[in-house]
């Protein structure tokens, strides 16, 4: 029963704002960084160490750096001399390939943008056939139109290709062309056939167990003993078919892993609607391991790309042999080895630190398991 | 896997039983089975048959000899740091040997070294402090993302080649010294009675291993618990040292000093192998890092809630219930990661220090001009190392896998 009369309406207190020691920025504080006293002690003492470190390496990076100017003697400051980096930045990209003809490499830059773009944005049902035709056809068009000798162009011999855009090429060359084997090797591996199966861990255990530098060795120095006698094969090409080898190996075993992440299922249904073996590993298998393997095929990819600093010790002029023929120069002897290795650092960093970034942002929008 | 081998088999024999004989024999997948594998068998034989007549074709065109009677050749060059006495007039074999056994200690330093990294910094990840959270990631996300080369260039040539010289030495007690040629470490150089105290060390290395089984052998009967870890501290020091104090300290210790223009005396890390041992170190601490987060992160939360309501204390709760679940996931990253930090050593042949491949497939291979032989000797010893780090640490990880009752 409803009391008659005037109704007393509930008139609650304000809010109270909660304590301060529990929400808001003391708390976080409280909570992250002086949680104790131990820990307040590590946090003043971290900040002491950025406060006492940082002031100077940004003075000498960036207000007391030269950055204007063509030679050394520009370089006047305390700071760092960026004016070195400047001057040699066309080595550091593109080797000692000839000026004029530098377009060609932008070319290939353009043309390996658009096909990961394409990749990506084309209509689905044809999606996946022209990208796959366009990446492997990639690494051919690239190799015509960087050395030339067709339709007018001038033929750029491989030992005046260097620099960053080297070190690009080749993992990009390699890992490309390696695809297809790879998957070959894998299938081989998962095969009923014994000798098909001993012939593949074979090789896939071989280009994993050795390291990477006896088989650019291999590929130096052995290599050519191979070849019948009189065919002379350029070194930069020997080098790329042991890359190849050797990146087979490596996504071989990326690719076992995205055939047994493969539900069974998905065989036995390609089974039952009576697909042929290859329409069913093609049509049915083969896109979902891509699908699975994407990000471990990246982690390789950067493997790979850092791998390809090691061309130097067979003196393939890549971008650190560049950097080290840039600091033995002459006219640069001002001892600039910080500069260029942290260029090079930086260049190296942004790339690889970029493409695992891209790595964990296709993991999650090829993760269609989960959308419906 | 298994599955899919049974029902392709299962297919198989069901098409063999059925005896379709309107199926045409070349469609039956045995025949196709065989077939196929003679094709490679053919394929592969020509193959290495073509490489190895063309190899013997070069090889006599080029005058190059086969075989290795060249590793009974005395080698007629110098190595710059050897583990055993070895002079200019050895062989190459015993080069090999003295190459083999400085990939052993660079490796050996850096896994000791990378492992440590790793876990200070892997373990770091989870800190209550945010600081120290982002100086893990920092750390992580930095010395993985740079070629291992370009970190072993910096080292050598940006850090250990910028030290002052000998003269202005930096140094830690008058007993350790690093300059621009190296790092100087007094050495202890036993006299007779020495043994005593290596002795009294194996010892008590031996009593760690009894005391555990005792320990819990008495935990499992009356639920006790006894402090080994410290004991064992105090056995490894303590043992020892008692052995010294009551021997009279039978040792010396030689001091490096300043000769000339540098020191001499006592153990000398040249710095080649501080800047392989570092980078190595560096670079491979910084996947193990990210091994151990991935194992820790692995494990449920349930699992620390659980663990605290029984009471446990937050030290035990790791100890005894994240680490020994996380090691499950640790260790086969491990095993990869100190199989890679084994094949990585090899470029020591970008800043000259003597590891095995450089002497090997770097100079005697340019003396000889015998390059399979060479690559390949060089080639099975890496396998093999790594062969053994396998081992070792499949066993690890049977000891620390899952044991269900």
């Amino acid at each position: 029963m409803k009391p008659s009369g005037p109704i007393d309406t509930f008139q609650p207190i304000a809010d109270r704002p909660a304590p301060v020691q529990t929400v808001g920025p003391v708390a976080w504080m409280r909570e992250n960084l002086f949680s104790g006293i131990g820990n307040s002690l590590v946090t003043l003492g971290i900040i002491a160490f950025l406060v006492y470190y940082i002031p100077p390496i940004l003075d000498w990076a960036f207000f007391s750096a030269n950055w204007s100017g063509t030679t050394e003697d520009a370089c006047v400051k305390d700071g760092a001399c960026w004016v070195f980096i400047n001057a040699w930045s066309y080595q550091f990209f593109y080797g000692t390939y000839p000026l004029e003809e530098v377009w060609r490499i932008n070319l290939m830059l353009v043309l390996l943008l658009i096909v990961i773009a394409m990749s990506f944005t084309l209509p689905k049902h044809y999606r996946m056939k022209a990208s796959i035709a366009a990446w492997l056809a990639l690494p051919l068009v690239g190799m015509a139109i960087l050395y030339g000798g067709w339709g007018g162009l001038e033929v750029v011999s491989t030992d005046l290709w260097g620099g960053f855009t080297l070190n690009v090429f080749m993992a990009a060359a390699s890992i490309i062309v390696a695809f297809p084997f790879s998957f070959l090797w894998a299938l081989g591996r998962r095969s009923q056939m014994p000798f098909i199966r001993s012939v593949s861990v074979i090789f896939i255990e071989f280009f994993r167990g050795v390291p990477v530098l006896s088989l650019f060795f291999m590929g130096s120095v052995m290599l050519p003993l191979f070849f019948a006698e009189g065919t002379n094969v350029d070194k930069l090409i020997r080098v790329w078919l042991v890359l190849i080898f050797f990146m087979s190996g490596y996504m071989a075993e990326v690719f076992r892993g995205g055939f047994a992440a493969v539900p069974s299922g998905q065989y036995e249904a390609a089974d039952s609607v009576g697909l042929s073996y290859w329409q069913k590993i093609l049509l049915i298998i083969l896109p979902q391991v891509i699908k699975i393997s994407m990000p471990n095929i990246l982690a390789t990819f950067v493997m790979l790309f850092k791998n390809t600093t090691f061309l130097l010790i067979i003196g393939i002029p890549e971008v650190v042999q560049t950097l080290q023929t840039a600091l033995a120069n002459s006219y640069w002897l001002g001892g600039h080895a910080l500069e260029g290795y942290l260029f090079v650092f930086l260049v190296f960093w942004a790339s690889c630190f970029g493409m695992s970034v891209l790595s964990r942002r296709i993991e999650r929008t090829l993760n269609t398991d989960k959308r419906d | 896997m298994f599955k899919q081998k049974t029902i392709e088999e299962a297919k198989a024999s069901a098409r063999r039983s059925s005896g379709n004989s309107s199926a045409a024999f070349y469609n039956n997948p045995n025949v196709r089975a065989i077939f196929y594998q003679i094709l490679l068998v053919f394929g592969l034989g020509y193959f290495f048959y073509s490489i190895i007549s063309n190899v013997l074709a070069n090889m006599e065109a080029t005058g190059i000899k086969t075989g290795f009677s060249f590793l009974g050749a005395s080698a007629g060059y110098d190595v710059l740091m050897t583990l055993i006495s070895f002079e200019s007039t050895d062989t190459y074999g015993k080069i090999f040997i003295v190459g083999f056994l400085n990939t052993l200690l660079v490796s050996a330093i850096g896994i000791v070294f990378a492992t440590i990294l790793g876990f200070i910094f892997g373990v770091a990840a989870f800190s209550q402090n945010l600081l120290i959270r982002k100086a893990a990631l920092v750390y992580v996300e930095i010395f993985r993302n740079i070629p291992l080369l370009l970190q072993v260039f910096f080292w050598y040539f940006a850090v250990l080649s910028a030290l002052p010289g000998a003269r202005q030495s930096l140094s830690l007690g008058e007993a350790i010294f690093l300059n621009v040629r190296g790092l100087y470490l007094p050495k202890m150089v036993g006299s007779d009675l020495f043994w005593v105290a290596e002795a009294a060390l194996g010892l008590a290395i031996v009593g760690i291993f009894v005391l555990r089984r005792w320990a819990k052998t008495r935990q499992d009967e009356t639920g006790q618990q006894f402090p080994v870890l410290n004991t064992s501290i105090a056995m490894v020091i303590g043992l020892p040292l008692l052995a010294l104090i009551v021997t009279g300290f039978p040792f010396t210790m030689e001091y490096p000093a300043l000769k000339g223009f540098n020191y001499f005396g006592g153990i000398t890390v040249i710095p080649e192998l501080m800047a392989l041992a570092i980078a190595l170190s560096v670079y491979t601490g910084a996947f193990i890092a990210e091994a151990v987060r991935a194992g820790v992160q692995a494990i449920p939360h349930g699992q620390t809630e659980a663990a605290r309501s029984i009471g446990l204390k937050e030290k035990k709760i790791m100890q005894l219930i994240i680490v020994p679940q996380a090691m499950r996931v640790i260790v086969p990253l491990l095993n990869s990661e100190y199989q890679s930090l084994v094949k990585n050593s090899t470029l020591a042949a970008a800043i000259g220090y003597p590891d095995l491949f450089n002497v090997f497939v770097g100079t005697a291979l340019n003396q000889t001009g015998q390059a399979i032989e060479t690559i390949f000797m060089t080639i099975i010893v890496y396998f093999v190392v790594n062969m053994v780090i396998s081992f070792l640490m499949n066993r690890f990880n049977n000891a620390v896998a899952l044991v269900s009752r």
